[in-house]
């Protein structure tokens, strides 16, 4: 009876074996980077608006306050899009007829909303809350990024969950003046260090801020 | 013990159907997968609406409509969505009591089986051909003074619609209007009109009354009375457990009711022999004649201790008998309760808040169906009535329908009625209209809508205000009521009544009628030999709730039956005929027929087969088919709903009842604890060691307990936490294998003798036990343990092992087997809270003790600078709880109402051998004597 396999078979089988473990590793580490990629974060890339609206003329040129449009940020858990009406509330005096703005006068003309796509979007199964967060001085730019240097928004930050914990587990050094939350510029604050070393744990005290309950999972989830 | 079903069943899989499931649960998989897309668009307001924050809740004060009296509620909405009804706690009458019908309103809204256009034979029409249609009726009518008009409706309480009818037959003098409410409370009218001489609404003040005596009245029972008087009677219990009072209840009825479970001294006992019983106890008092038939002993011994509880509370107590019952009946109780000093004190009486005349009065559904069959009724409108249906089969509603010229049918359903009629046109909700309405105590509550009408549909007084030839709104109709009623105060007074949901003090004064006639007696009983006693399903009531998901899913408060009812027997009955459960009955009587499922349970009468209304295997229409059986199948004329002289047989054949009675098993013993009396401390085991850290808690740390003396096993807790907390409906077929996902379910135990069973209920929600076996089990931390004392599950960390279900001692948690959410239309979406995350296949949950709540308590104190406060956290179920059963609250506060309730005596854990630790306990209930103690 001849043999079935031949002498090669045992290594061909071995080679096929090992291709396969390492195309499977292959993949894991290709997933794993993948994630952190700015491709999956989304971190600074641009999204396609109906109006290509420039924060960093809004923001940065104009110095408009970020509360005049998201007016619920300090009662809401959202912090909420300007209806039409608010744009209008300026662009039915200046830039009457720039074409950029077509979609905003139609919207108003016809009733129908502008669309925009979300730039800082969290799943449906973590429940963020603004006004928490705008009360106990977390500044909008700590997570949203130099909006006033953006001509067109993109995410600043990549909304992990590694990302928000590190922030809850150590949250002193996070913390700003109440007053000044929607300032965008902190680098002098940031520069020295020493004049504020104690201010995250003054507002730690003051708050009854416990790290330790801030990262209890139904803190996010529901 | 596995939770479920499936792990009793023994898998029968051969390779190749193994295969299948595979192949079919990875195309499953990827299908799942392509439905993760999110939804990236972002749409703001043009206008933002005044007021309306997004992410922020906005409440209402509105009223759901049942039996034609409004229940009032407070709707909360996010960003013009309703997403959940509470109770309105400052009504005067409900205080915040809600029922089953109320919670559930919410998906009556957004059911997408609702009908969405007007047909005419049964084909698509639209608004404009039925204008054309009701303006060429009219010029007929309008040359006949109306002669050949009748108008069909349900009972009606509302001032508006009254207005308009009596507008309509002003105008048309010839037209007439019929009433037809299957249940209602038209014997005790007919008996006020018997013994006062005029027509009277009958209120008990069940918080003044120290003694209660039911006479096959389920007073706590399904109804539109159910959240009012649970509210009075808890009010009376709590105060009693404080030492004020006594609070004793006596009950006689033929088949256990939610009232029979709470009573101290019951008695199973025949429908027919209730009247010998009243005479009794009217013979006792002196104000009647002896009994037509002597007593049996048991009902000698039951009517003795009636009568030394009566005696020993002069002015304090209250007879009351069960609406089926004849006038006749009602009459004699009146006397006796005016002896018993009741007049007035613990029974009221108001003017009538609606009217459903009897059975002989010319306005009578009867009447309507002899003049139809007579060829007197040309055009015929039915208003929110489904008569095809819900009327005595001896009418043959259905059958005179053909008879008629012309038939409309106004509705929220395409149901048997819409389907034999010449034109269905598609009514609003309650939740989306203006209307009024009054509640049971007179009360005059005015509904706002929630929400802009999302079909293309009209308010049922914009459809009436047509055939008076106008096209006014019903917002225009309702303010044209009220302004001529108010006058020059209206602008004031309407606004604050909508702030409040109800118009204030405008409860009639209750008035103390004279006795005009004292002679009034109880004919004596037939004796058959078997009876059948028809009465409303507890869930879908006459059948108008049947299309309601929720409603179905929702055991039944004794048997504990889903979607479908039963034929309920004796043990002793099933014995001697050899009926084992879910044999097929074929019921018999009046010369009419039905078959349906047996049901044994323990405390019903021997000689009485009790069936309930609602359901029926040929019911059409958008409903469930093939579910139950038509108990108006049985019935020769409308109000008599005990049969006599009935036979009974079996087919042969086997049914299946989905009944929830066995799911979730515990094992163990002493689940329901009872002491001897409220300041009794309960058997408990001693604490035994933990092999586990003890922890130290923080405040706030949550708890609950709930008063097993006061749980009524009303189910609105549960469904108040289905409409909370997203709980998907999962149908009859998984609810009979085991897989319904109710978050809290409330178990129902019998105790004792079959024939006279004492029975209790017990709430079941997650223990949230300080030593968790769930989370020992769990291999990937997807249940952990939250700072404040919340056991918590992590839906996106679940893989689905199901290991938390096996270790779990109280068997709380529930599995999502399919996925349950991700086809739902899209009414459905928008009708999910969005504080709670919406599970998909594969993932274990269970009770959160609302988390949501707890979350945004705490964001609220913490921005506002103060601690969380004793009652800022309020549960969906405590909130829905008609009898204040559940508290909940943290339980490091000493002071707080939940560390109260525990501090008591009666407070004990369940399967507290397991050592588990539980923060949600219960206060045993209260044996028998319920004296001043």
């Amino acid at each position: 009876m001849p043999q079935i396999f031949t002498a090669s078979a045992d290594t061909r089988l071995r080679t096929g074996m090992l291709l396969v473990a390492l195309v499977f590793a292959g993949c894991l580490l290709f997933l794993g980077g993948f994630m952190d990629a700015t491709y999956a974060t989304l971190v600074g890339w641009v999204r396609d608006q109906p109006v290509p609206f420039s924060h960093a003329h809004h923001v940065g040129a104009l110095g408009i306050d970020c509360r005049y449009c998201h007016t619920s940020v300090e009662v809401s858990a959202e912090a909420g899009l300007p209806p039409t009406h608010v744009c209008m509330t300026c662009h039915s005096e200046i830039w009457t007829g720039a074409p950029m703005l077509a979609p905003v006068r139609q919207s108003l003309a016809t009733g129908t909303p502008i669309a925009w796509r979300r730039v800082a979007r969290l799943p449906d199964y973590v429940y963020f809350n603004h006004s928490i967060h705008i009360s106990r001085g977390v500044p909008c730019v700590t997570c949203h990024g130099r909006v006033d240097r953006m001509p067109l928004l993109a995410r600043a930050e990549p909304f992990q969950m590694r990302w928000c914990l590190a922030c809850h587990r150590d949250p002193a050094s996070h913390l700003r003046p109440r007053d000044q939350v929607t300032r965008m510029d902190w680098s002098e604050w940031d520069r020295h260090p020493e004049r504020h070393a104690d201010f995250g744990r003054r507002m730690m005290a003051r708050y009854h801020i416990e790290p330790a309950k801030l990262i209890d999972c139904s803190t996010c989830h529901r | 013990m596995d939770m479920d079903r499936e792990a009793r069943t023994p898998p029968h899989i051969d390779r190749r159907s193994l295969l299948r499931a595979m192949a079919a649960s990875l195309a499953l998989a990827s299908a799942a997968g392509r439905r993760a897309r999110a939804d990236e668009r972002a749409l703001p307001y043009v206008n933002a609406p005044e007021f309306v924050v997004p992410g922020k809740p906005k409440w209402y004060a509105t009223a759901v409509g049942f039996s034609g009296c409004a229940q009032p509620v407070l709707g909360k909405t996010y960003v013009g969505r309703p997403v959940k009804l509470e109770g309105n706690a400052d009504h005067p009458l409900t205080g915040g009591a809600t029922d089953v019908f109320m919670q559930a309103a919410l998906l009556g809204l957004y059911d997408p089986a609702r009908s969405q256009a007007p047909q005419l034979l049964g084909q698509a029409a639209t608004w404009a051909a039925f204008d054309a249609a009701v303006a060429g009726r009219r010029l007929t009518l309008e040359a006949r003074q109306g002669e050949g008009l009748r108008l069909l409706t349900g009972a009606v309480s509302s001032p508006t619609l009254l207005r308009q009818i009596s507008d309509l037959l002003r105008r048309w003098p010839k037209a007439r209007w019929h009433v037809s409410e299957p249940l209602s409370d038209a014997n005790r009218q007919q008996a006020a009109q018997t013994v006062f001489g005029r027509r009277l609404d009958q209120l008990l003040r069940l918080d003044e009354a120290n003694v209660v005596v039911s006479l096959d009245d389920d007073f706590l029972g399904a109804g539109p009375r159910q959240a009012p008087y649970a509210h009075r009677w808890s009010k009376r219990r709590l105060a009693w457990q404080q030492g004020q009072g006594a609070s004793q209840l006596h009950v006689a009825e033929s088949s256990l009711t939610t009232t029979g479970s709470m009573a101290d001294h019951r008695l199973t006992v025949s429908p027919s022999r209730i009247g010998l019983l009243v005479a009794a106890i009217a013979q006792e008092l002196g104000v009647g004649p002896a009994p037509a038939a002597p007593l049996a002993p048991t009902e000698r011994t039951w009517t003795k201790q009636v009568m030394e509880a009566l005696r020993a509370s002069h002015g304090s107590s209250v007879v009351t008998v069960g609406a089926a019952h004849a006038p006749d009946v009602h009459a004699v109780a009146l006397l006796i309760n005016e002896r018993l000093g009741a007049h007035g004190n613990t029974l009221t009486f108001i003017d009538p808040i609606t009217s459903v005349p009897a059975p002989d009065d010319e306005n009578s559904v009867a009447a309507l169906a002899g003049d139809m069959n007579a060829g007197r009724v040309s055009t015929l409108v039915m208003l929110e009535v489904n008569p095809a249906y819900a009327t005595p089969a001896g009418l043959a509603f259905r059958q005179a329908l053909e008879k008629v010229e012309f038939t409309l049918h106004a509705g929220l359903y395409v149901d048997e009625t819409a389907r034999l009629s010449h034109w269905h046109v598609p009514l609003q909700h309650d939740l989306e209209s203006w209307t009024d309405a009054c509640s049971v105590d007179g009360t005059v509550c005015l509904t706002q809508p929630l929400i802009r009408p999302f079909y293309d549909v009209r308010s049922l007084h914009a459809v009436l205000d047509r055939w008076a030839g106008d096209t006014r709104s019903d917002h225009d109709l309702v303010r044209a009521t009220w302004r001529h009623a108010w006058g020059s105060d209206f602008d004031d007074r309407w606004r604050d009544s909508l702030v409040r949901g109800f118009v204030a003090d405008s409860a009639p004064t209750p008035v103390l009628p004279t006795i005009a006639n004292r002679n009034v007696s109880i004919k004596a009983p037939t004796a058959g030999a078997l009876m059948i006693d028809i009465r409303p399903d507890p869930t879908i009531w006459d059948g108008r709730f049947a299309n309601n998901a929720w409603l179905q899913e929702t055991p039944k408060p004794i048997s504990k039956v889903t979607w479908g009812n039963v034929v309920v027997v004796s043990p002793r009955l099933a014995a001697e005929r050899r009926i084992s459960r879910g044999d097929e009955l074929r019921l018999e009587a009046n010369g009419r027929s039905i078959t349906g499922a047996a049901w044994i349970a323990p405390g019903q009468d021997d000689k009485t087969l009790t069936v309930t209304l609602g359901y029926g295997a040929d019911r059409t229409g958008p409903l469930p088919h093939g579910l139950g059986y038509d108990a108006f199948a049985l019935c020769n004329d409308a109000g008599s709903w005990v049969l006599d002289g009935a036979r009974l047989g079996t087919t042969g054949k086997h049914l299946v009842v989905a009944s929830t009675q066995l799911h979730q098993e515990m094992d163990g013993f002493d689940f329901v604890r009872r002491v001897d009396r409220a300041d009794r401390p309960v058997k408990k085991h001693p604490e035994a060691a933990s092999f586990y850290p003890e922890r130290k808690w923080d405040s706030p740390s949550w708890g609950m307990s709930v008063d097993l003396d006061l749980c009524i096993g009303c189910n609105a807790c549960m469904v108040a936490c289905m409409a909370e907390n997203n709980v998907p409906v999962v149908g009859k077929e998984l609810v009979e294998q085991g897989r319904q996902m109710h978050w809290l379910r409330v178990d129902h135990y019998f105790e004792g003798d079959a024939n006279e069973p004492s029975s209790s209920f017990q709430p079941v929600p997650c223990m949230h036990c300080e030593q968790a076996p769930c989370e020992m089990g769990c291999p990937v931390n997807a249940t952990v343990h939250s700072h404040d004392g919340l056991n918590l599950q992590v839906y996106n960390r679940c893989v689905g092992t199901r290991t938390c279900a096996s270790y779990c001692p109280y068997k709380v948690r529930r599995f999502n087997w399919f996925e349950n959410t991700g086809d739902d239309p899209e009414q459905l979406r928008a009708m999910r809270n969005p504080d709670v995350t919406v599970r998909s296949r594969g993932v274990m949950e269970k009770c959160t003790y609302c988390v949501q709540r707890i979350s945004a308590a705490r964001i609220a104190s913490q921005i506002a600078g103060h601690p969380i406060r004793d009652g800022d956290v309020v549960t969906a179920c405590q909130q829905a709880c008609p009898t204040q059963a559940i508290v909940f609250g943290d339980v490091t506060d000493r002071a707080s109402a939940v560390s109260r309730r525990k501090a008591s005596p009666r407070d004990y854990s369940l399967l507290e051998e397991a050592n588990t630790r539980p923060r949600t306990t219960y206060l045993a209930r209260v044996r028998a004597d319920r004296r001043p103690s």
